[in-house]
């Protein structure tokens, strides 16, 4: 128990250190680049579509970048990861992306030495012991409530948005 | 009992025109056949909508499957918080009387499952690359609108046989397993984890997450943060292949949720993320 926490405390203090930081990115759009993380901040440059960036570092929904030595922010959603050079077409890493998911039959699939493989998702092993432990785990409505209030989240109301338009 | 009246409604339109059988009714008759089929493919339809509890007990056999490829992670705090940020997602949703449970999986690949009737479930894999609860909360919401909509139940139906989904459905529900039924569509809606939704359905979770994650008070970016950070992971890495097989890719993901949130989400700017409370979890704190 100690040894899987500790594991896994392991795990996240490596994921934030790397994830992203100089992660090479794109932007998909002309978009500002913003003195801080607000939209109303001030404007440092106009970056164009398909400039380079260095991403080192994310605040909501903005992205610190680095580009030609200026460090400021743009929003998350105008960047791709990945180099807009070898990405004309929507090609580059995508079409990898691609090749992984278009597998269908299954056939295509190396399944490797792996907890989750697909073999064990095609010929199941029910563990119903797992099952009534993980019910032992569910929270109830007030519980959720509390959690909520402790960490300062107001509920709100938003209806679902439809699908946008196809291009 | 429901379908039983199919069949009698069917036995009895059949038995009619049988009875006043000459070849100067063949008109009628085919009508009667007709209506006949009609109404049997009306009852059938009906019956096929499978009641909650069954939706329920469909859910646990599947996630007795996936548990068996599995296991939970041993980590009492970790659990408690992902059925926290959870239970209160699933509280701002039109089903929040569900029996909603989470829990993460100790495996490495990196991954999350939604079961009919309120199962999810995230692998450590997966949470490991993840910075705030802003983005654990994206991600279950994500699978959380996978079963609102129904769409592994609605797979399994669509390729199961139709006598099969009618029968479980009409059958009470067993305290033990053990159902030949109930077996069948519980190992058909296993596999469905290889081979995935359809793209629309991922797309649709996705648009439903982010609202769910912003109705419930968070960030709403948590969940296109967190496909960011695996756009970044080296696509070649065998954790990721289940995932990128049976899900739409990365950059299509991003692209919609950019063309969905941009501008429509400007005012959730600066909404808690609450990277330190995730942190302090994770680190056993």
């Amino acid at each position: 128990m100690k040894l899987s926490g500790l594991m896994l405390a392991a795990g996240l203090a490596l994921a934030c250190g790397l994830a992203q930081a100089g992660e090479t990115a794109y932007t998909v759009r002309p978009t500002a680049l913003k003195e801080k993380p607000y939209s109303d901040a001030k404007t440092l440059d106009n970056l164009g579509q398909n400039a380079k960036v260095e991403i080192v570092g994310r605040r909501g929904s903005w992205n610190k970048i680095k580009v030609n030595d200026t460090t400021g922010w743009v929003k998350m959603l105008s960047l791709r990861l990945g180099d807009a050079a070898q990405k004309t077409g929507d090609t580059g890493f995508k079409t990898l992306f691609n090749v992984a998911s278009t597998g269908g039959s299954g056939s295509t699939m190396t399944t490797g030495v792996r907890g989750l493989s697909e073999e064990k998702l095609h010929n199941p092993q029910p563990n119903p012991q797992a099952v009534e432990a993980m019910h032992r785990l569910a929270v109830s409505k007030e519980e959720a409530q509390q959690f909520a209030q402790a960490g300062k989240l107001a509920a709100g109301k938003m209806d679902y948005l439809p699908a946008p338009a196809a291009k | 009992m429901k379908f039983n009246i199919a069949i009698v409604i069917l036995l009895s339109t059949l038995a009619l025109p049988a009875s006043a059988f000459d070849f100067g009714n063949m008109d009628n008759l085919k009508d009667a056949l007709q209506k006949a089929k009609k109404v049997n493919d009306q009852v059938k339809k009906a019956t096929e909508d499978v009641p909650e509890p069954k939706e329920i007990e469909m859910g646990g056999s599947i996630a007795s499957n996936l548990l068996g490829a599995a296991p939970l992670l041993k980590n009492a705090a970790v659990q408690k918080y992902v059925n926290d940020v959870g239970r209160w997602l699933a509280l701002q949703t039109e089903r929040p009387d569900l029996p909603w449970q989470f829990a993460v999986l100790d495996d490495e690949d990196v991954n999350a499952f939604a079961s009919p009737g309120g199962y999810i479930f995230i692998t450590k894999g997966l949470l490991m690359h993840m910075k705030s609860e802003a983005e654990l909360a994206g991600v279950l919401a994500h699978e959380i609108s996978h079963v609102l909509r129904k769409h592994h139940l609605n797979a399994i139906k669509k390729g199961a046989r139709t006598e099969l989904m009618t029968e479980f459905a009409s059958e009470a529900v067993k305290e033990k397993g053990g159902n030949k039924n109930l077996i069948k569509l519980a190992n058909a809606g296993t596999e469905l984890y290889a081979r995935g939704l359809d793209k629309d359905d991922e797309f649709e979770a996705d648009r439903m997450g982010v609202v769910i994650a912003a109705r419930a008070g968070y960030d709403p970016y948590g969940l296109p943060a967190v496909l960011q950070t695996l756009q970044s992971l080296n696509a070649k890495d065998t954790k990721l292949a289940l995932m990128f097989k049976t899900h739409p890719a990365l950059a299509d993901r991003l692209s919609l949720l950019d063309q969905l949130m941009t501008g429509r989400f400007d005012s959730f700017e600066g909404r808690p993320d609450l990277a330190e409370r995730f942190a302090a979890v994770m680190n056993g704190k």
